[in-house]
């Protein structure tokens, strides 16, 4: 299958409302062609109605929805060309894996002589080749998803919808999944709008992701810029592991957590309350060897756990403050670790010093 | 030993006991079954109450819609536990014919003796009358010169405009077709089959239901559903005193009746028939159209003076009325040739 | 040693086994005293008259008679039980798919002629629909005929009556198994290019078919054995094979000339119930999963 070229998606103030619930309010979004874009949030946050809003199957309460440039608000999902893999899949259970995979060619009366071809390279494309006569019943949980994925692909569409397709599979093969999604993306070139509820998956597959919290989107960004810069305590809270602490506004550059004056090298909102995000892997233990700039803190170990490649460090500063960190379970590293009880020295460069307004946490 | 000594004296004693005590009661009891609703009503007021004071006896009601079925299993089993069935005649007959009825010794039946012939056999009694008429709406029909008055009328679908209804049983209505064929109500039987289905052909396309339970007839004629209706004259009566505008001629209407009889090996059979004697007696049968419209079958009945003037006039079994009507022959309908008749009723309404 | 793993398993399996059997004993008691005395006596009754006689099946084979009103039993049947898929199958679809307080809604109205007797139902529609009843009053006095219509002590005013009665055995297996159909289904089917009539007919429609035939075959042999309707609203002409059977019992005083034709009219269900369990188990004909 040929790269066929991505359309581009924009979404302007486009709500829903269900009587007094907003299940999506004031959305807008741009979406470049070609562009894989994650929807992520917890769950009620609205990424399922934003779906159907673009597929067609629900009417916006206001807003529009343009394709390519083309005004599609009105138009029924079954004019829209877009392919969407359901979360559950959504195969037809009385068709073989050949008929549903057809079924978007039938439905668009192409001709018959060229579906068995089509049919062919699209299973070939999700590595099914030769599952035609299968039954769905006869499939497994990854094998149907591939199936979905062919039927929404083999009619070349410009987009692809995916709502939550991997969630019911196994995390072996949902890694396995993840990356043929971004290799077959590349291959394809077709926009993709993708919901998950797993911040991982977002970060690793996405182009961008649109961070989305009761119906509002907070924040659309690069992977790590929504990492790095996020625009609130609940972007920082649910990007990474991080430990939200509120803090006090000391000067235009630091603020002050627990007494410990702490710089950062972002800015900082210039009014409002603040937290200080610390994500694991960012707070070092002091070896003497950081840059001068560092800030620097102490705290007591209450726990260690063991958590494969790595240790969770869990610390508390002189008034109880929880806290933690991440050490490599290597040797060298574990070596550091004092026994629970013992004091620590921390590190915390300013560049990882990510000051946040708590408003929407 | 001794225990199972003073139990064979026990069960002995409680024996003797039982045997006098059903003895007691089987010379004072019988069981009765009638058809139920209101007539059976009647009759218990009428005939059965009375009768039971008189002979000192004790009469069991029970009641079903159709007994036939039930005589037969009762006397097939061997211990039939019915005494006196009131049943449409030809179901005595038909009952003689098969051993399932008593055979009737006349002598000890004094008042049914005394009946006309006609209204007896070896195996039945008469016991009340009812008649197959000509029912019509009075508003479709408001002036008795104009209405119809004979089955000629009722086939005569040119000059008698309006819908019809006949009864879904051959029994009064192939009768009711040759009269209208021109057969005089004396001269029926042996039915002429043949010609009674081709004139029943005839009427077919005009008949617009086909009734099968006497309420259904009286709700199609009530209801404006039809006009001309061959019911029975209780029903019509019924809807007359109810205030509907509706009325019936006794002219060609077919008498029939229900017959007592008793069945084969009847528990109580001399009680039975004490009690067979005791209800055609003129006063009791006399009494029964004080209290429903049907007519006794013991035309003495009619000379008690039991009987107003008024209502002598409105009975099936008056004489004045029992004259322009045909009698129905239950004998004819138990024969070979009645029961074909039976048969080929199905297949008539089929084609 | 794996033998006497296993062993201790298997005893209680067996005693399970045996403890189920005995919980099931009163059932079982009860089927035998309710189903299979009854039917074995009638299929007794059918042969035995005095001694073994084919007489009363050879009458049911020769006789023109019976085969009118099979015929006529059958096509009634099959008038009423294509009247009901037809009018059921939108209302299931309605119920199926309204929302909450609407599907209830719906299907308490299909349920209501359950609360009222086949009696009074049949007497009902005899109002509604005889010469002088409502429905033809109402068509006159709109001027749409000038002669009041004849839709009842027929053919037709049975097959109304009846449509009536059933539609409930048409409309909840129906329902049952359109509910299980699910919704994303036919979302994506509009995804992926098919309009909604062409979702429909490759779709739904398909994987609606066990409701449907579980609903014709219920509807069907339901109608076999229909009695009250015909008897009061068939104006004596329509002589289903229910009918036959009580005019038998009447006409031959013998429960085995009616009993023969009960059991060719059971046979003929069970045959109907045979060929389409072939197609769907009987138990998800009955509303199970
Ligand atoms: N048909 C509906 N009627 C009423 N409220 C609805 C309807 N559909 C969705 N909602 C509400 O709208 C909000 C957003 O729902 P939506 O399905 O878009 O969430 P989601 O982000 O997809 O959640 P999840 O991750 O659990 O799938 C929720 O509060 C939900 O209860
Ligand atoms: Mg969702």
């Amino acid at each position: 299958m040929a790269n066929i070229g991505g359309e581009r998606v924009e979404i302007r103030s486009a709500s829903k409302h269900y009587g007094s619930v907003r299940a999506l309010d004031d959305v807008s979004l741009d979406i470049a062609p070609q562009e894989f874009v994650s929807l992520l949030g917890p769950s009620g946050s609205g990424k399922t109605t934003l779906l159907g809003i673009l597929g067609g199957f629900i009417q916006p309460s206001g807003g529009s929805v343009h394709l390519g440039g083309r005004d599609v608000t009105y138009t029924p999902p079954h004019k829209r060309d877009i392919g969407i893999v359901f979360q559950n899949y959504a195969l037809f259970p009385h068709m073989s894996v050949g008929e549903n995979v057809a079924f978007p060619l039938r439905a668009r009366r192409l001709p018959k002589s060229t579906y068995a071809e089509k049919v062919r390279g699209a299973l070939a494309m999700v590595d099914l080749a030769g599952y035609e006569e299968r039954g769905i019943g006869q499939l497994s949980g990854g094998q149907r998803q591939r199936v979905a994925l062919a039927r929404a692909m083999i009619f070349e569409p410009r987009l692809i919808l995916m709502d939550e397709p991997l969630s019911a599979l196994d995390k072996q093969l949902r890694e396995n999944m993840q990356i043929e999604l971004r290799q077959l993306h590349k291959r394809l070139g077709a926009t993709i709008i993708y919901v998950t509820h797993d911040q991982r998956e977002a970060l690793t597959m996405s182009d961008r992701v649109a961070i989305l919290k009761d119906g509002k989107l907070v924040q659309i960004d690069r992977p790590e810029r929504l990492h790095d810069h996020p625009a609130n305590a609940f972007v920082a809270s649910f990007i990474g592991e991080a430990t939200l602490l509120p803090v006090e506004r000391v000067g235009s550059d630091s603020v002050s957590l627990a007494g410990t004056v702490l710089k950062s090298a972002r800015p900082i909102a210039p009014n409002g309350e603040l937290v200080l995000a610390i994500q694991t892997e960012k707070l070092l233990i002091e070896d003497g060897s950081g840059s001068p700039e560092r800030n620097r803190l102490e705290a007591r170990v209450t726990d260690v756990v063991f958590q494969g490649e790595s240790l969770r460090v869990f610390l508390a500063l002189d008034d109880g403050t929880p806290l933690s960190l991440r050490q490599p379970s290597h040797y060298e590293a574990a070596r550091r670790i004092p026994p629970v009880g013992g004091r620590l020295a921390l590190s915390l460069h300013p560049q990882d010093t990510i000051i946040v307004p708590k408003a929407g946490a | 030993m001794a225990k199972s000594l003073n139990f064979r004296t026990a069960s002995v004693a409680a024996g003797f006991f039982l045997a006098m005590l059903g003895s007691a009661m089987a010379a004072e009891q019988i069981m009765f079954v009638s058809q139920g609703g209101a007539y059976q009503k009647a009759q218990t007021i009428a005939i059965l109450d009375p009768s039971a004071k008189k002979l000192g006896i004790t009469i069991n009601q029970d009641s079903v819609p159709d007994a036939w079925p039930i005589m037969r299993s009762q006397v097939a089993s061997g211990k039939p536990t019915w005494d006196v069935v009131d049943v449409a005649t030809n179901f005595c007959l038909r009952g003689g014919e098969q051993g399932i009825v008593e055979k009737l010794d006349f002598s000890k039946i004094p008042n049914a003796a005394a009946m006309p012939a006609e209204y007896r056999s070896d195996y039945s009694v008469a016991y009340e009358f009812y008649s197959s008429v000509l029912g019509y709406n009075l508003k479709k029909f408001p002036d008795a010169a104009s209405a119809p008055k004979s089955w000629a009328d009722f086939w005569d679908v040119k000059k008698f405009s309006g819908r019809r209804s006949l009864r879904n049983h051959p029994l009064a209505t192939l009768e009711a077709a040759l009269m209208a064929d021109g057969v005089a109500p004396d001269k029926l039987y042996p039915l002429d089959v043949e010609r009674a289905f081709k004139k029943l052909e005839e009427i077919k396309p005009n008949i617009t239901v086909w009734w099968t339970s006497g309420a259904q007839s009286a709700q199609l004629l009530n209801d404006g559903e039809v006009d001309m209706v061959m019911a029975w004259n209780g029903r019509i009566s019924a809807l007359t005193k109810e205030g509907a505008k509706v009325t019936y001629t006794y002219n060609q209407g077919i008498l029939q009746s229900t017959s007592l009889c008793v069945l084969k090996g009847a528990p109580n059979l001399p009680t039975a028939i004490k009690f067979l004697n005791e209800a055609v007696d003129p006063v009791h049968q006399a009494n029964l159209p004080l209290h429903i419209d049907y007519g006794p079958a013991n035309p003495k009945a009619y000379d008690t003076k039991v009987i107003s003037e008024a209502r002598v006039k409105e009975l099936p079994s008056a004489p004045e009325n029992a004259k322009v009507q045909a009698l129905m022959s239950y004998a004819w309908w138990t024969s070979p040739a009645g029961e074909a008749a039976e048969k080929r009723w199905l297949q008539f309404m089929q084609k | 040693m794996t033998t006497q793993t296993i062993d201790p398993s298997l005893r209680h399996q067996r005693r399970e086994q045996a403890l189920m059997t005995l919980l099931a004993a009163p059932a079982v008691l009860v089927i035998v005293a309710l189903v299979v005395i009854p039917v074995g006596w009638l299929a007794a009754q059918s042969i035995y008259d005095n001694g073994f006689t084919l007489e009363h099946y050879r009458r049911i084979f020769t006789e023109e008679v019976y085969w009118r009103s099979f015929a006529l039993t059958f096509r009634i049947a099959l008038m009423v039980t294509l009247l009901t898929l037809l009018l059921g199958y939108p209302v299931a679809y309605a119920a199926a798919h309204a929302k909450r307080p609407w599907n209830v809604l719906i299907l308490a109205c299909v349920m209501l002629p359950f609360w009222t007797s086949v009696l009074v139902r049949a007497y009902a529609w005899l109002v509604l629909l005889q010469r002088t009843g409502v429905a033809n009053q109402l068509l006159e006095r709109f001027g749409l005929i000038t002669e009041p219509l004849a839709m009842v002590h027929n053919e037709l005013g049975t097959v109304i009556a009846t449509v009536h009665i059933l539609l409930p055995f048409m409309v909840l297996p129906l329902y049952s198994t359109m509910q299980k159909i699910p919704r994303e289904l036919m979302l994506a089917g509009a995804s992926l290019g098919g309009g909604p009539l062409y979702s429909f007919l490759r779709i739904f429609l398909p994987l609606s078919l066990p409701g449907v035939v579980a609903g014709l075959t219920l509807v069907f042999v339901l109608t076999l054995g229909f009695y009250i309707t015909p008897e009061l609203l068939g104006g004596g002409r329509t002589v289903m094979i229910s009918m036959v059977v009580s005019r038998n019992v009447e006409l031959y005083a013998q429960w085995g000339a009616a009993s023969a034709v009960g059991v060719v009219l059971l046979v003929c269900v069970l045959a109907i119930f045979a060929a389409v369990g072939r197609i769907i188990p009987l138990d998800k004909m009955l509303g199970q999963k």
